[in-house]
C-alpha cells in the first residue's frame, strides 16, 4: 500500500490537535484582517498606503479584492486536505476541496500575487521575492494538479506539500512582521523588505525537509 | 430609538448654546465700537509679544507643569482700557486690562475672562525692550502652579514657508513613555557579571527625515513617505501648523516647536490661513498616520 496514504490513515495524534488548534488562531487573525475589506472600499488598511496604485492603475484595485476574496479560502480548503483523512467519505471530500483549492489558485490567487508583486512596496527586493513566490505558488500548483490526475499520489503529495507552504507565507509573513517589529523597531518598508523572503523561504526548507524525510527508504 | 431622540435634543442644546454666545459676542463688538471713539495710545506697543512663561514652584508640587512659550497680543490702547489675547499651550483668551504710565514706569494688568478654570491676572512691567512680571491664577488646580512669571518681547509673526525645525532639537518624545522590559548586564570591579531585567520607560525618538521633508514647500508623495515611523509623520504634518503660528495643545508637539526661534504661537486655529498644498500634504500625512497607528506593530500588512 502507498506509504502516504498509510501515513494519514492513522488515528488523530496529539500533534494532530496542536496544529489544528494553531491552524484556526491564526486563520482567525486572517479573516480579521480580510473582513477589513468588506464591505468594498478602495481606502481602507493596506489600500490606504497604496493610493497611488489604486488611482494610476484602473486594474489594481479588481486584483487586489480578487486576491483577498479568494485567498481566504484557498488557506481553508488546503489546510482541509492535510487533516481530513482520505479513506472512505474522506475521498470525497479531498476531491472537492482540492479542486476549489487548484481551480482558485491558478485561476485568481497566484496571478493577481503575481500582478501585485510587479507593484510591491520596498521596491525591487520585496518585488523580486513576491513575484518569485506568486509563480512558485502557481507552478507547484500546478505540478501537484498534473501528477494526481497521472494517479502519481506521491509525487502529487510532495507538490502539494510545496505548494500549500507557499500559500502559508500569508501568515508566515505577517507573524514574521510582528517579530521583527518587536525586536528591531525598524521603519515600516524596511520591515516589508526582510518578511517579503522571510515570509516564505523558509517554509519551502521545511517543506523540502518533510519531504525528505516522507521519501526516506 | 431613545438614544437618537436623546441625542437629537443634546444636539440641539448644543446648537442652541452656540446662538446664545454668537449673541454675546455681538454685544461685545458694540462696546469695541463704543470705545473706539477713544483716543488710542502708546501704538509702540501694539502687536506679538512673546516669551517664556515659567511655574513658580519652589516646593516642587507641580512637577508636570513646565516652562511654556506664551504670546501676548496688545491689541488696543487707550486711556482707559488695553484689548489683547493670550495664547499658551493652544489656549487662546481674551484679555482685558489697564495700563499704567508714571512717566518713569510703564505697567500693564491684564485679566483674562474667568471662564475658564486656567484663566487669571498678568501683571507686567515694561523694562527697556522687555515685558518682564507675573501671572497668577484666579482658581487653584491640581496640575498648574497657581502663580508664575513670564518675560516677553516684542516679535513680528510672520509665515515663512521655508521654515524648518532646528537640527539642534531633542529628537525623543519624552512625554509618552511605554513601558517595557529591558535587559542589561551590570559588571562591577570583582563581581560576576550580573543580568539584569528592568521595567523601563521607553520613549520614542523621530528620525532625521524631519529634516528632509517640508510639506509647505514640496508635493509630498506617498511613495516617499511610506517609510516613514509615526512620530515624524506627526512632526512633518505639525511643522506647517507650526509655521503659521498655531498654538499647540499637546505637550509632546509642543517641545519640538518651542525651542526653534522661528516658531511664534499667535493663533489657535490657522485652518484658514493653509495653503492648497499644505492641505493635500495634511490629507496625505493623516491616512499614513492612521495606517501608522493602526498596522505599523499588528498581525497584518
Amino acid at each position: 500500500m502507498d506509504r502516504g496514504i498509510k501515513i494519514q490513515a492513522q488515528a488523530f495524534s496529539k500533534w494532530n490537535y496542536i496544529l489544528i488548534a494553531a491552524f484556526a488562531y491564526f486563520y482567525w487573525l486572517m479573516l480579521k484582517i480580510t473582513l477589513y475589506y468588506v464591505p468594498y472600499n478602495t481606502n481602507v488598511a493596506f489600500l490606504q498606503i497604496k493610493q497611488t496604485e489604486v488611482t494610476s492603475l484602473p486594474e489594481y484595485r479588481y486584483l487586489f479584492y480578487a486576491h483577498v476574496y479568494t485567498s481566504i479560502f484557498v488557506l481553508l480548503f488546503g489546510f482541509l486536505q492535510f487533516i481530513i483523512p482520505r479513506a472512505g467519505n474522506g475521498k470525497v471530500i479531498h476531491r472537492f476541496s482540492g479542486y476549489q483549492y487548484v481551480f482558485l489558485i491558478l485561476a485568481f490567487a497566484a496571478p493577481s500575487g503575481i500582478y501585485m508583486g510587479l507593484h510591491a512596496n520596498g521596491g525591487l527586493p520585496s518585488k523580486l521575492s513576491f513575484i518569485l513566490l506568486g509563480t512558485l505558488w502557481w507552478v507547484t500548483t500546478w505540478v501537484a494538479m498534473i501528477k494526481i490526475r497521472k494517479g502519481k499520489f506521491l509525487q502529487h503529495r510532495d507538490w502539494m506539500i510545496r505548494s500549500f507552504a507557499l500559500c502559508l507565507s500569508a501568515v508566515t509573513l505577517r507573524f514574521w512582521k510582528v517579530i521583527i517589529v518587536y525586536l528591531f523597531h525598524l521603519p515600516p518598508i524596511d520591515v516589508y523588505q526582510v518578511i517579503a523572503w522571510l515570509g516564505w523561504v523558509p517554509n519551502l526548507i521545511i517543506a523540502e525537509i518533510l519531504i525528505y524525510n516522507y521519501n526516506k527508504p | 430609538m431613545k438614544q437618537i431622540v436623546l441625542s437629537v435634543f443634546v444636539l440641539m442644546l448644543i446648537v442652541s448654546c452656540k446662538e446664545e454666545k454668537a449673541e454675546t459676542k455681538k454685544s461685545s463688538k458694540g462696546d469695541l465700537a463704543y470705545n473706539e471713539a477713544e483716543k488710542e495710545t502708546h501704538k509702540e506697543l501694539y502687536g506679538i509679544w512673546t516669551g517664556n512663561i515659567y511655574p513658580e514652584d519652589e516646593n516642587h508640587e507641580y512637577t508636570d507643569d513646565v516652562a511654556k512659550k506664551i504670546s501676548i497680543k496688545i491689541n488696543k490702547i487707550t486711556k482707559d482700557s488695553v484689548y489683547g489675547q493670550s495664547i499658551v499651550a493652544g489656549y487662546q483668551r481674551l484679555l482685558v486690562g489697564k495700563l499704567t504710565d508714571n512717566g518713569t514706569k510703564t505697567m500693564f494688568v491684564l485679566d483674562e475672562p474667568g471662564s475658564n478654570k486656567y484663566d487669571g491676572r498678568f501683571e507686567l512691567t515694561l523694562q527697556n525692550d522687555t515685558l518682564k512680571g507675573s501671572w497668577a491664577s484666579y482658581k487653584k488646580n491640581p496640575d498648574t502652579a497657581p502663580f508664575k512669571s513670564l518675560e516677553l518681547v516684542q516679535k513680528q509673526f510672520m509665515y515663512n514657508p521655508n521654515f524648518m525645525l532646528s537640527d539642534e532639537i531633542d529628537l525623543t518624545d519624552w512625554s509618552h513613555p511605554k513601558q517595557e522590559e529591558v535587559n542589561y548586564t551590570i559588571s562591577e570591579e570583582g563581581n560576576a557579571e550580573e543580568e539584569v531585567v528592568e521595567v523601563m520607560d521607553v520613549y520614542r525618538s523621530a528620525s532625521e527625515d524631519i529634516f528632509k521633508f517640508n510639506a509647505s514647500t514640496q508635493k509630498l508623495t506617498e511613495e516617499e513617505l511610506k517609510n516613514l515611523q509615526k512620530l515624524d509623520l506627526e512632526i512633518i504634518r505639525n511643522t506647517i501648523f507650526a509655521r503659521h503660528g498655531y498654538s499647540f495643545k499637546k505637550n509632546s508637539i509642543r517641545y519640538f516647536f518651542e525651542v526653534n526661534p522661528w516658531y511664534v504661537p499667535v493663533s489657535n486655529n490657522v485652518d484658514k490661513e493653509l495653503t492648497q498644498l499644505e492641505k493635500d500634504n495634511i490629507v496625505l500625512l493623516t491616512r499614513l498616520e492612521k495606517y501608522a497607528t493602526d498596522h505599523y506593530d499588528s498581525f497584518g500588512r
